[in-house]
């Protein structure tokens, strides 16, 4: 009894000091931070694409952390460089999961790295959030399918919108030059696929090796082609250059629609005056004309001390804002299965970027058409066409 | 067609000039430097950082001292007793290394510095005044070593040790001197081609085993022995990749040269001493 009286007193004692302490370890505990992964390319040969979207993710997660998380959640991501390599993204991808116990996964950063980890988010039900273009990552035949959603724009999307804006000033014989690798060759076969629906016809496709130097012979058969316009599908930016040159050279003056792999500051470096009017693909303008949303990212960027290199931090921003779009709409406990039936009836959201975007249950591209603006290069920069 | 031919021809003199120290250095060491490429490379590089005519000399003496790391390389190997295939293995190694420290210092943007805007016309044939340049010096590197190796006490010595390297040691001829001093040739060469190939198509940081890989089908495919044949080899070279962009298309462009050049070896006619006859 007089044991009792004295737990009594003690608890007594403590109990305002428990009450002081009990509000703040409820959010604690409610607020477990939900972890996130971000598996993107930071070295090798896509590091082009995955810095920036790194970028874009720090700085719009120190944004978040700064109002206070999304719906009292904490928000904490894990950083992964696939290295712009299959395995090393396979192997991040089950690390994240398997050891971190996250809920979902920015990345990783390229079409194929995607692809390689698809199964692994089937198997340990996270879904993928892919910044890439390629068409297979978001195929209805994968049997991954469900578990991918892409954050970029579907490569289809984008040839056909570069397409339909050469047609409308003025091409009909449109000339083809690819890099031979699949970004390439599917452009080109892609190209040919819609010449028909479009009412332009293909006059004459060629290709360059990703080591080609000397580029004047492909626009010598262009120009004997005939072409009145070009579409050039590469990503790496002297080869571009070189064509543009070796075009001069040979006096094969027609304009050039270049797709969204060209639309890199080192392209316009590359090119130099010969640059001037190149109609190129670009998802939003971040760094030239920026609308009112691409805005406040580029001033999130800035705050960090980043300058906007391209699109890649507007598909990097997409990923996160998509994750914050889902978990605005979770209550309760989050789980990677629960991310995933979020996201596929996410529609309409706050982005950083230009356009609507909309996932279901038959479209995990999130954005589309209206992402894209077919850009001209004037003055050494690419300015969103008038 | 013609046009094509023409367009290769200019092309492969610059190949000519990167197989010409290749085919030397065989001729006298009897291996291979497979680090002329990362020399042309680590040429353009610096030259585009540093304005001016002084960018070139700068470009070309970079060349020379990464050259000079390479002679270095292989005169250890030489007193270690083994060369050939070992020395060959190290210049891949430092062509890998000079590309990731351009990869490092420079990152990623391409190297190029176009020279004329205005193209000459000749009988309606568009041709960028700088292909001429290259065409001449490329002929005029090929005359000067011909000259150096048949007319020179320094020509007789290079090939007085690819004959007979002891007997040559024996007649107080400095056989590892001369060889090293090939290296170094080939470093002054490699250096200038990355000039001529930065002020025409221009290249990045992925060049280097690219160029070193067409010199060297442009050197063995007319015969390795004989400096005199790379020039030929070479224009052989980007004629046939001219042609072959120009007739064919899809990945079988990239594979014709090569399978050009397995062609020529595997006759081997060409490349048999029979035809080659003078010894360098």
């Amino acid at each position: 009894m007089k044991c009792f009286s004295r737990g009594m007193l003690v608890g007594a004692a403590l109990l305002p000091l428990v009450m002081a302490f009990a509000p703040s370890r409820a959010i604690a505990q409610g607020g477990q931070p939900v972890k996130i992964g971000v598996v993107l390319s930071l070295s090798g040969p896509a590091a082009v694409f995955g810095l920036p979207e790194r970028n874009a993710i720090m700085a719009i997660e120190k944004e978040i952390a700064a109002a206070g998380g999304v719906k009292g959640r904490k928000l904490e991501l894990v950083f992964f460089d696939d290295k712009t390599n299959p395995t090393e993204a396979a192997r991040g991808v089950t690390q994240l999961i398997n050891d971190e116990k996250v809920v979902a996964i920015i990345g990783p950063g390229t079409g194929g790295t995607i692809l390689a980890a698809g199964p692994i988010a089937e198997r340990l039900k996270v879904p993928l959030l892919g910044p890439a273009g390629t068409v297979a990552v978001t195929a209805k035949t994968n049997s991954f399918a469900p578990w991918v959603f892409r954050v970029a724009i579907n490569d289809m999307v984008g040839v056909q919108t570069l397409l339909q804006s050469a047609v409308k000033k003025g091409a009909k014989r449109i000339g083809i030059i690819y890099q031979e690798d699949a970004y390439g060759k599917f452009g080109a076969e892609y190209a040919q696929k819609l010449s028909a629906e479009h009412g332009f016809t293909v006059a004459e496709t060629v290709s360059a090796a990703y080591t080609a130097t000397d580029l004047t012979s492909q626009a010598t058969r262009l120009r004997n082609a005939n072409v009145d316009a070009v579409f050039i599908q590469m990503s790496i930016s002297s080869l571009g250059a070189a064509f543009l040159k070796a075009a001069n050279d040979v006096g094969l003056k027609v304009p050039f629609f270049a797709n969204s792999g060209l639309a890199q500051k080192s392209f316009i470096d590359a090119a130099g005056s010969l640059g001037e009017g190149v109609h190129v693909l670009s998802i939003g303008n971040l760094p030239y004309d920026p609308t009112p949303a691409e805005q406040k990212l580029v001033a999130l960027l800035r705050k960090n001390g980043n300058e906007p290199q391209g699109w890649g931090e507007i598909i990097g921003g997409n990923g996160l804002m998509t994750v914050v779009a889902a978990l605005k709409a979770i209550d309760g406990p989050v789980t990677g299965e629960k991310m995933r039936d979020t996201i596929e009836g996410l529609c309409g959201f706050e982005t950083y970027s230009m356009g609507k975007p909309c996932f279901s249950k038959d479209n995990h591209d999130g954005w589309g058409a209206d992402a894209l603006v077919v850009t001209t290069i004037r003055g050494g920069q690419f300015r969103s066409a008038p | 067609m013609i046009e094509y031919v023409i367009r290769g021809l200019i092309n492969g003199a610059v190949y000519g000039i990167l197989a010409l120290p290749m085919s030397l250095l065989f001729a006298t060491a009897g291996t291979v430097d497979f680090a002329i490429g990362a020399y042309a490379l680590i040429a353009a590089a610096v030259a585009t950082s540093v304005a001016g005519t002084l960018g070139l000399v700068a470009g070309v003496l970079s060349a020379l001292l990464a050259s000079a790391v390479m002679a270095g390389i292989f005169a250890l190997l030489k007193r270690s007793g083994e060369e050939g295939i070992r020395v060959a293995l190290a210049s891949f190694g430092l062509s890998v290394a000079i590309a990731s420290i351009v990869l490092l210092i420079w990152g990623t943007q391409p190297f190029v510095r176009p020279t004329f805007s205005r193209m000459l016309e000749i009988g309606g044939l568009r041709i960028n005044p700088q292909g001429l340049i290259n065409v001449a010096i490329s002929v005029g590197l090929v005359a000067l070593t011909y000259y150096l190796l048949r007319a020179t006490s320094l020509g007789r010595m290079m090939r007085a040790a690819a004959a007979n390297p002891v007997g040559a040691e024996l007649a107080a001829i400095p056989v590892l001197g001369v060889q090293c001093g090939t290296i170094l040739a080939g470093g002054l060469l490699g250096g200038l081609a990355g000039l001529l190939i930065l002020h025409s198509a221009g290249l990045d940081f992925t060049a280097s085993l690219s160029l070193t890989f067409i010199g060297f089908a442009a050197a063995i495919i007319f015969g390795i022995q004989t400096p005199l044949r790379s020039l030929f080899g070479g224009l052989a070279m980007g004629v046939v990749e001219a042609l072959s962009a120009g007739f064919t298309s899809g990945m079988v462009t990239s594979m014709i040269p090569s399978a050009f050049m397995l062609v020529v070896l595997m006759t081997g006619l060409l490349g048999s001493n029979r035809f080659a006859g003078d010894r360098p």
